[in-house]
């Protein structure tokens, strides 16, 4: 160990003379030189007049400096009459123990106690030289402490180690990522009853309870666990990380491992992680982290550590979630959960209004269902303390995080479990969820349409949980609150093997990248050389899940709407970062390079619309198609979750929600309002004998919604005044849509190149430009020969339409919503413009229109 | 090592044993406090005897009664030095640690004989060489103290199997 001199010295000091020569053995306090040093120092004189008087004089005083280490001295860098000014480097001591592994203030290999102060010459404390606690410890207290040298040694045998073996380290968190865990009674009574609903599902719930713990625990493996575990443990070596206690870890432990044969003994729990409340890979493997997986549920307590596979939450306890989030900071949640047709709305169609919804219909959203649901599921609903819910500020977040520092608050997190745990036992939220469902089967079996019906709806769409098909006329059927239908394990597992074999490829090729003669020479042998050189060259599994996982969602661009809080910063949100995870860019706003709309069902929202009229090139999906993605990692198709498809571009389709608007069961006034026109088209558009009621009703729904929401999201032909020829509105809109279709694409194609689209935005001053545009148009479309008198049509369209420009006019000037839609709608025009140049009024309507267009148009142009 | 040894402890009893049987309870009092419980230096495995009862005293403003009790008891002290016999509690990478009786001893592995090695073979960690000599959780050990260090009521200790006779102990 290298010496210094303390910086106490009363520098600058003089070398006078050497008292030790390197190779010497030194004890504890050897003299090793003698100095002198200059101080200032108050002497008594006797001054002229005889009087005593005090006087500051400086003195030069000899010293001698002792050596504060023992062992043997390798090198003295110091000469006689050299002067030290500060803290300097002057001998290195090669001691015979360093004191590198520590238990309870003792060096584990000299038995020394290190808490003792040794002498008046210490400067280091001895328990400073360990410090790094690499062991998951029952000990508690007592750890074993090791240096960072000796962790360094021996985090490379243990690579070694895994290497011989070809397996990685798998870090497995417990609770919502391999199991859920409840407290709730009901479960154990449910569980007794076969001739409860949920029986079945509950058949392979373990209990158990922790020692001074009165209440009764209930288990439940995510399916599939045991194979997963078992052939997991054939290429990681696998460790448990858990905020829970230690008890609870070690008996969950020894559930989900009979006989520890998996785990060992490798299990860290709150206990042993301090007082943070943040897991930290440094703490189970302080040096080298690239061999290292890490599987949870929460990516924020891992501060998003590259290592981690999130995966989604398994949540089969409805509304328990994680019964030791006390100790975890508190949990972000999409602020919508993705409502899907429930198996049980879909029943209770039928059975509660005499609606013929064909079976045909029923079936294709139930197909979609089962693909769309279970990812969807883990979206938790709220926990049972309502705390733990919602946005959490950043502020609250900090805090939170911080807080955890000092025993008090550790305290305080004990006590909120405690109190969780007592709600969760007085409260029963289960019991209380499966009566409103049961209450709600009642209703429905008598052919009432009732709040409970409506509630228990409710609840089934906040679980976005997948309803076992039942034929509706099964007179005992009660719903089952819980479902074990969960394949998040199976994904999983195929994952970590792709990384594990990733991960080995790439080492493989390292090693063979390296002098290849040597190593097959030295192979045998498995030479201390050839593992070093192993070493250097291993890859980092961090590296390469990420590029596995880039590759996923690579490319794609990503708009979040009404899935992320409002006032929640979209990059700082944990799907947001999930995604970003999967190499998807995410922007706030809808752009030229945008993909996909992650949208919620329920709320049409801006974007939406926005996105729905870009065609097909941005697909509008439900989370549920992300959470796919992120749980298989793969682009996974899109259609089973696409959302507002029934936008006029997409052609109509058999949404669940549309129907359920043509039974009028469930659309509530809410939904009522969030219709916009481009529904309402739609509607007319395929089932032309509501056209106009319905149509008009939205009208005025639609000039809100749109002065709320859409300032410059809008269309010509969305012009609210457009509903009032409603005679042959239908077959216009129709044939419109079609031909807006086929332009809105080659509107899109500018987008790409900047190039186009300035020709573009000039083409109404330059018809030459449009001539050519027209007559390619007219090779591409299709429907060319109806043209003459689809355009007869538009021209007595736009006739009656001068005069409802002058209302638009006053109408724009409100929102600006009726903001006609740039090129699109501008070429349009100008189409017309063109080759029925001698209508006269049609032009001087068109003129107005088009002087509203080059404003808009050339706004959104700025804009996109 | 283990000792006969004489102490003196001072116990409050509280008012409401006040009775002819105040002895009993002082006596009861002495045995579930003591038995078992470690001084910071030694352990009292058991009271053999008590030898006086002091008259007890009020304290000043809690009217507990103070008796100063003397007994006899069997300790066991640990030495520097001390050769021992444990059973091996956890096993990990850089040593194991081994129960002596109430005290838990690690053995590190500078302090292990270099012929056993770590291996996580079956996920049970374990020191083992190829002759059969195995150090897991469970077994026997024997081994000697090389330092031991106490703090209120707690004690650690360091221990070496790195001399001939000591290790695992064949069952």
């Amino acid at each position: 160990m290298r010496l210094y001199t303390p910086n106490g010295l009363l520098y600058p000091v003089k070398v006078t003379r050497l008292l030790r020569q390197p190779g010497d053995e030194i004890e504890e306090n050897a003299p090793l030189f003698d100095y002198e040093y200059k101080s200032k120092v108050l002497e008594g004189h006797i001054n002229s007049k005889g009087h005593l008087e005090d006087k500051l004089v400086e003195r030069t005083w000899p010293a001698t400096f002792e050596s504060e280490l023992e062992g043997s001295l390798t090198s003295l860098n110091l000469t006689v009459g050299q002067v030290l000014t500060g803290k300097t480097l002057i001998a290195d001591i090669e001691e015979t123990c360093k004191h590198e592994v520590q238990f309870g203030g003792l060096c584990a290999n000299c038995g020394k106690d290190m808490k003792e102060v040794k002498s008046y010459n210490s400067t280091v404390k001895g328990t400073d030289r360990a410090t790094i606690n690499t062991v998951h410890d029952r000990h508690g207290m007592h750890t074993v402490l090791v240096s960072q040298d000796e962790t360094v040694r021996a985090d490379e045998e243990a690579k070694r180690r895994l290497l011989d073996q070809r397996k990685l380290t798998l870090v497995v968190d417990l609770d919502q990522t391999v199991i859920q865990c409840c407290v709730e009674e009901t479960v154990g009574e449910w569980k007794s009853d076969p001739s409860n609903p949920n029986f079945e599902a509950l058949k392979n719930v373990a209990s158990f309870r922790l020692p001074h713990d009165s209440k009764t625990y209930y288990l439940k493996f995510r399916p599939g666990l045991t194979d997963f575990l078992e052939e997991m443990s054939k290429y990681y070596e696998m460790h448990v990380y858990t905020m829970a206690s230690r008890d609870y870890a070690q008996i969950v432990t020894n559930l989900i491992d009979p006989g520890r044969k998996i785990f060992g003994t490798r299990v860290l729990s709150r206990d042993e992680n301090g007082p943070e409340m943040r897991k930290a890979l440094k703490r189970l493997f302080p040096v080298d982290t690239s061999m290292v997986v890490i599987i949870d549920d929460r990516g924020d307590v891992w501060q998003w550590s590259p290592n981690l596979i999130k995966v989604n939450a398994y949540d089969f306890f409805v509304g328990v979630g994680d019964i030791n989030s006390s100790f975890l900071p508190k949990r972000q949640e999409l602020e919508a959960k993705p409502k899907q047709p429930t198996q049980f709305e879909l029943e209770k169609a039928p059975d509660g209004v005499q609606a013929d919804a064909p079976p045909a219909d029923g079936q294709e959203p139930q197909g979609a269902d089962k693909a769309a649901r279970k990812p969807s599921a883990p979206l938790t609903p709220p926990l049972t303390p309502p705390a733990a819910n919602g946005e959490v500020s950043a502020v609250d977040l900090m805090v939170s995080m911080a807080g955890g520092q000092d025993d008090n608050s550790m305290e305080e997190k004990k006590h909120e479990h405690d109190e969780t745990l007592a709600s969760q036992l007085a409260d029963r939220p289960l019991l209380k969820k499966q009566k409103i469902l049961d209450a709600a089967d009642e209703e429905a079996k008598e052919g009432k349409d009732s709040p409970a019906v409506e509630e228990a709806t409710e609840i089934l769409r906040e679980e976005g949980e997948k309803k076992e098909a039942t034929p509706h006329d099964h007179p005992k059927y009660r719903h089952n609150l819980l479902q074990d239908d969960d394949t998040e394990l199976t994904h999983l597992g195929n994952n970590l093997r792709s990384v594990h074999d990733a991960f080995f490829a790439d080492f493989e090729k390292g090693v063979s990248a390296g002098d290849i003669g040597r190593v097959a020479e030295l192979r045998p042998g498995k030479s201390k050389k050839q593992t070093v050189q192993d070493l250097q060259n291993l890859p980092d599994a961090a590296v390469i899940m990420q590029a596995i996982k880039s590759r996923v969602l690579g490319g794609v661009h990503l708009v979040f709407s009404g899935v992320v809080p409002l006032g929640v910063n979209v990059h700082t949100h944990d799907t947001v970062i999930w995604a970003k995870t999967f190499g998807a860019t995410v922007t706030e706003n809808i752009t030229k390079k945008t993909t996909h709309v992650i949208a919620s069902p329920e709320r049409r929202t801006a974007k939406v619309r926005q996105a729905a009229k870009k065609g097909g090139r941005i697909a509008i999906v439900s989370s549920g198609w992300l959470f796919a993605c992120f749980s298989q990692w793969e682009k996974v198709d899109e259609n089973p979750f696409r959302i507002h498809s029934d936008a006029p571009l997409n052609g109509a389709a058999g949404l669940p929600g549309f129907e359920d608007k043509e039974a009028g069961t469930l659309s509530s006034s809410d939904e009522e309002a969030a219709l916009t026109e481009t529904e309402a088209e739609n509607e007319t558009d395929g089932e032309a004998v509501n056209g106009s009621q319905p149509t008009l009703e939205i009208d005025t729904d639609v000039e809100e919604e749109l002065a709320k929401y859409a300032p410059h999201d809008g269309r010509a032909d969305s012009s609210p005044t457009e509903e009032q020829q409603s005679e042959d509105w239908d077959a216009l809109q129709a044939e419109l849509n079609e031909f807006l279709g086929s332009e809105a694409e080659d509107s899109d194609a500018p987008d790409e190149s900047d190039n186009e689209s300035s020709a573009l935005s000039s083409n109404n001053s330059t018809p030459g430009n449009h001539k050519r545009k027209r007559d390619a148009e007219a090779d591409e479309a299709p429907t060319t020969n109806s043209e003459g008198s689809r355009l007869q049509k538009r021209k007595k369209e736009a006739m009656s339409r001068t005069t409802s420009l002058n209302n638009m006019s006053s109408a724009g000037n409100l929102d600006g919503a009726v903001a006609v839609d740039e090129p699109a709608a501008a070429d349009d025009l100008g189409g017309i413009d063109e080759e029925d140049g001698d209508d006269v009024d049609l032009e001087a309507a068109l003129a107005a229109e088009l002087e509203k267009d080059d404003d808009d148009g050339g706004e959104a142009e700025g804009e996109s | 090592m283990f000792f006969v040894h004489e102490m003196e402890e001072r116990i409050p009893l509280h008012p409401s044993y006040f009775s002819s049987e105040a002895p009993d309870s002082i006596r009861e009092l002495l045995y579930k406090r003591k038995e078992g419980t470690n001084t910071g230096t030694m352990m009292i495995v058991r009271i053999i005897g008590i030898l006086e009862i002091s008259e007890p005293k009020v304290a000043p403003g809690t009217g507990m009664a103070l008796y100063t009790i003397s007994y006899r008891a069997v300790v066991w002290q640990p030495f520097r030095g001390e050769v021992v016999d444990g059973e091996v509690s956890q096993v990990v990478n850089n040593g194991f640690f081994v129960d002596v009786g109430a005290l838990s001893v690690f053995v590190s592995k500078a302090m292990i004989p270099s012929q056993l090695k770590f291996s996580m073979e079956g996920a049970t960690p374990s020191f083992a060489d190829n002759e059969g000599q195995i150090v897991e959780a469970g077994s026997q050990v024997r081994l000697r103290i090389k330092g031991i260090r106490s703090e209120l009521n707690q004690m650690y200790a360091i221990g070496s199997i790195r001399e001939d006779y000591l290790g695992p102990l064949m069952q």
